[in-house]
Parts: C-alpha cells; structure tokens; sequence
C-alpha cells in the first residue's frame, strides 16, 4: 500500500544519467518539458518519445517501473483524452450522437496531449529517479544562487526542502508502523461510511503528529549541537563539478531537441 | 475463556515454511524470511532472538496477518489465518501483538479511553469494556487513578505500560512482544520482566518475546527461537541452545556474560562445561570442577 509510492524516488545506479550534475540535470528536464510544449505534430513527437525512452533505458532504468509512477495519473490522463476528443471541433467528423461528436482533429489532439503528459512525467520522474534528493536541493541551491543577491532565502527554502525529502519515507515508514500497531488493536481503515472511515484516522494521525513534532524538535536540537548557523560561512562536503556524463547528455539532449524543435517550426 | 478448542497436543500456533520477500519486483527486493517453521504450544513462553535485521519483527507481523507471506502458511488453532473464511480482526484479538517503542501508539484523550480502544473495537459491552480497562491497569501494575490522566503526561515507562495495556485489555491468548524493554533503564526493565512473568504464571497467557538480548532470553523463556539471516538458526531450551555457544559466536550472535566466561575458561584448558547462563548455574559448575567431581 504506501510502499507503493515510487513517484520521486530515487533508484540507485552508476548510468551516464545517475553520474550527471543534478544542475545539468534538472536544465535538461526542463528544456524537454518546454520542447514538449512547443512541438504539436507527430514527427517531432516521435523524436521527442525515442529519446526520452532511450534515455530510462540509458539510465538503467525497468520501464514497468517508470511505467508504475503513472498509475496516479491514469484519471487524468482519461479525462483529458475524453474532454479533448469531444470537444475539438473539426471538418471531418467521424462520429456523431447528439451534441457530441469525434472529429478527426480531436482523435489526432487528444492522442497527442496523452503522450504529451505521459512523456512529460516520465522526463520528470527520470530526473527524481537518477539523482538523490539530497544531490536535487543541492542542485537547485545551487542553480537559485543568484537570487540570493535579492534577498531570497535560497538557502533555508533548499535546507526546507531536503529536510521535507529526507522525512517523507520516514514518516511513511512509521505511518506504516502506527497502523500495524492500531490493527493489531482491531482498528479497521477499509471499511464503513466516509464519516467512520475519517474517524478511524484519528488513531493515526494523532500519533504520527505527535511523533514528528518531537523529530523536528530533536532534529533541530542535533543541528544546533552541530553549531548551524545557516548560510553564512558554509563549506560542502560533495562539491558539485561539471565532467563528461553532463557534456554528454547535454549533446544529446540539444540534438534531439533541435531536431524536434526544428522539425516543428518547418512543418508549422 | 476456557474454550477448548482441537486436541491437547495441537499447537496453538503453528507457522510452516513461511517465506516473505520484502518489494517484491523492485531493485529493492529482500528476503526477509526463508522457509520458517515453527509451532507454539499453549501455556510456552518462547523468545525469539536474533541480530536486527534477522527477520524477528516480520515473522511476527505474520502471526495476526499484519504482513503476508510470499510463500507458507499460518496457522491459529490449527485453522490457516490466511483462508478466505477466517477473520483476521478477531483474529487479531486473540493474538496480541504489542510492538516496539509501543508508547508511540498512544492517542486518545485519556488513559482509560486508550486503553478501552481495543476492546471498543471488539464490540464489547459499556460494562464489560471498563471491567477489561481496570483489570488490564492491575495486571501492568498501574493505579486505577491513571486512567483519568492524558497519556501525552506520563512518564516513558508508565506511557509503555499503558500501551501494553491496551493489548491486554482485548484478553489475547497468545501475546507477541517486541522488545518490551528497549529503551528502559535497569529498574524499567526489571519490572517489565517481572509484570510479563506474572502474565504468564498468573493468567496462563502464552507468550512469544523478541529480544536481541541472550541474557534476557535465558532468563524469562523456557524455549529459545534463534534466528539468523531470515532462517531459523537454533531452536530449544535455554540450556540446549547454549551448548552451542561456540557456534553462536562464531555466527556473530551474543552469548550471554556468564557463558562467555565459561568459554574462556574452557579455552584456556579448565574443563567447565559450557551451557550455563545464569550466575547460579556457573557458580555450581565452577565449585564442581574445583572438587573434581564428574558431570552435573
């Protein structure tokens, strides 16, 4: 049940992907996600999804289990293809019922935005899968760093961040925990009306809370213990350096991407 | 409470070749457990002992269908507790499973409402549920008066009481305990101990305890479950079990103090024997070596 949870974790390995900088990394996903965005016909879509499957299979990655991180998603997925297969309107209409009606634009637009999002969560959950969380913030600290020019607190929202990663299976862990223990105590989570079900929560929620204000209050207490002071005066311990696994993807991603982009703009 | 249920010799839990693999599938696939059996008579008071990680808390999450198994069977009076007709919630209140660092659980307003959420559970009367309230309090050896209090304000031992209490106040036959004394400072543990062997003398629960502590295994069970690496490693009294001490060194698994030394002796040529655990046992051994007498 909660094990089940694979959107954001990190699977470890040594490809050419889980060797990248994270800050090559997440420019990368992004480039892809605004190529997703900018390409609307099918040949660069096609190049678009050979290269983001040649990149999971790159990574070392199964496909079932990048596939298992889209199962949340499903709803969506079938909803946007419904909306959009009834609601383009075109010249050739295929089918008609009423007021409803499929038109071969529609099959061709709903088809498209599906492998758009598919495409885009599985580029997304590539990065999380390749690169720890810890790597992540740091990397996103790092690419936010100027902003700090401003005044931004970078620092404590990326220290926030990886505090909040760093607790999620934690707490997963002892959520898993206290509803072992309370069944053990005949609690009973699956069945009964919505009320009785909301109910039957309190004896976990009130534990889990209890229970993660006294981590932070410890946690807070190790970091002092440890002299942090925030930002100022801070070494890293992973220095963070750009090598051949960042020029290499980065090389292929613009070449793909060109041609997509490239493509694009020709037929458009 | 005295139903009688199959014959006398039945166990009254019986786990045969259970095998479980934790996230099956995944590259974080693990084998916790391989092919256990084990079967438990009324009345027993087991410990089960092992490293962490040696598969102790997974092989009891499947006596009450917390957890599944991969491969292999449970049996409770020996009906398979897994079988589409059993009911695993009443199930699970006839096997008691109190887990570790059970204090953490706690969430109701009041002790007393803490306690009752179990038998609550069960459907009991009004009556009834507060009769099980009072008596589980006595039999953790806590005032009646602390059932008004919020559990949030009790001490850490009293918290961990009360939790047990919660278990007990359903009246399980069987009563599972993971490290009922992690964390306890020496007295804690004592009167842990102490409160466990009145539950089994006074009330003739069976009782399964997990401890990574030899000591405490020796003292409080009458037949100890050794587990390594997911399989059961050694299985016997006390003094059985002991006589492997140089196997269970060797496997990197703690023998108690007292044991240690009479190895120690023995390796250095004094012809102790070897399976003592208690302070007692070592004592007559070494006074019988010292008059040369033959065998004990």
């Amino acid at each position: 049940m909660l094990k089940d949870i694979t959107l954001g974790q990190y699977f470890p390995g040594n490809s050419l992907l889980h060797r990248a900088d994270p800050r090559t990394k997440i420019l990368l996903v992004m480039a892809v996600i605004v190529a997703l965005f900018v390409c609307s016909t099918w040949i660069p879509f096609v190049i678009l999804t050979v290269f983001i499957v040649g990149m999971v299979y790159a990574s070392k990655l199964r496909l079932r289990m990048v596939m298992r991180g889209l199962k949340p998603l499903i709803f969506i997925l079938v909803f946007t293809a419904v909306l959009n297969l009834f609601m383009t309107s075109g010249d050739t209409v295929l089918w008609r019922a009423g007021p409803l009606s499929i038109t071969s634009a529609g099959v061709n637009k709903s088809i498209l935005i599906v492998v758009r999002l598919v495409l885009l969560v599985i580029s997304a959950s590539l990065l999380t899968y390749t690169t720890s969380p810890i790597q992540l913030t740091d990397g996103l600290e790092r690419l936010l760093s100027p902003l700090k020019k401003l005044h931004a607190p970078v620092h404590e929202l990326a220290m926030m961040m990886s505090l909040a990663l760093r607790f999620i299976p934690t707490l997963v862990e002892e959520t898993d925990r206290i509803m072992c223990a309370q069944r053990a105590r005949g609690a009973d989570f699956d069945n009964g009306g919505l009320l009785r079900r909301a109910k039957a929560l309190i004896p976990i929620l009130v534990p889990l809370f209890v229970s993660a204000f006294r981590r932070a209050d410890e946690l807070a207490t190790a970091m002092e213990c440890r002299l942090y002071r925030g930002d100022t005066g801070r070494t890293r311990l992973r220095q963070l350096k750009f090598g051949g696994a960042d020029a290499a993807c980065a090389a292929l991603t613009i070449c793909f991407l060109g041609a997509a982009i490239a493509l694009q703009l020709i037929m458009a | 409470m005295d139903m009688i249920y199959g014959t006398p010799e039945q166990p009254i839990l019986e786990v045969r070749d259970l095998s479980h693999v934790y996230s099956k599938g995944t590259p974080f696939e693990r084998k916790a457990l391989d092919h256990v059996n084990l079967s438990v008579k009324k009345g027993e008071l087991i410990a089960i002992i092992g490293h962490t990680g040696s598969g102790k808390s997974t092989l009891i999450q499947h006596f009450n269908g917390l957890l599944k198994p991969s491969a292999g069977q449970v049996f409770f009076h020996g009906q398979d507790i897994f079988a589409k007709s059993a009911d695993l919630q009443k199930i699970r209140f006839q096997i008691g499973l109190v887990f570790q660092y059970p204090e953490y659980q706690l969430f109701e307003e009041t002790v007393g409402q803490d306690i009752a959420y179990g038998p609550m559970n069960m459907g009991l009367e009004h009556e009834e549920v507060t009769r099980r309230v009072n008596d589980a309090l006595d039999a953790v050896g806590l005032p009646q008066a602390i059932s008004e209090k919020s559990p949030f304000e009790l001490s850490g031992g009293q918290k961990r009481r009360v939790a047990l209490a919660g278990v007990i106040a359903m009246q399980p036959e069987i009563l599972v305990l993971d490290e009922p004394t992690a964390g306890l400072d020496p007295a804690g543990r004592e009167e842990m101990f102490d409160l466990i062997r009145g539950l089994h003398e006074k009330r003739g629960t069976t009782i399964l305890l997990v401890t990574h502590s030899m000591e405490d295994a020796a003292r409080m069970a009458s037949r100890l479950v050794v587990l390594k690496e997911g399989s059961i490693f050694l299985t016997g009294a006390p003094s059985e079990v002991f006589t492997q001490a140089e196997a269970l060194e060797r496997s990197g698994l703690s023998v108690p103090q007292v044991t240690k030394i009479m190895l120690e002796l023995r390796r250095r040529g004094i012809p102790v024997k070897t399976n003592c655990f208690t302070v007692e046992q070592a004592l007559d051994e070494l006074l019988r070596c010292r008059t040369g007498g033959i065998g004990c």
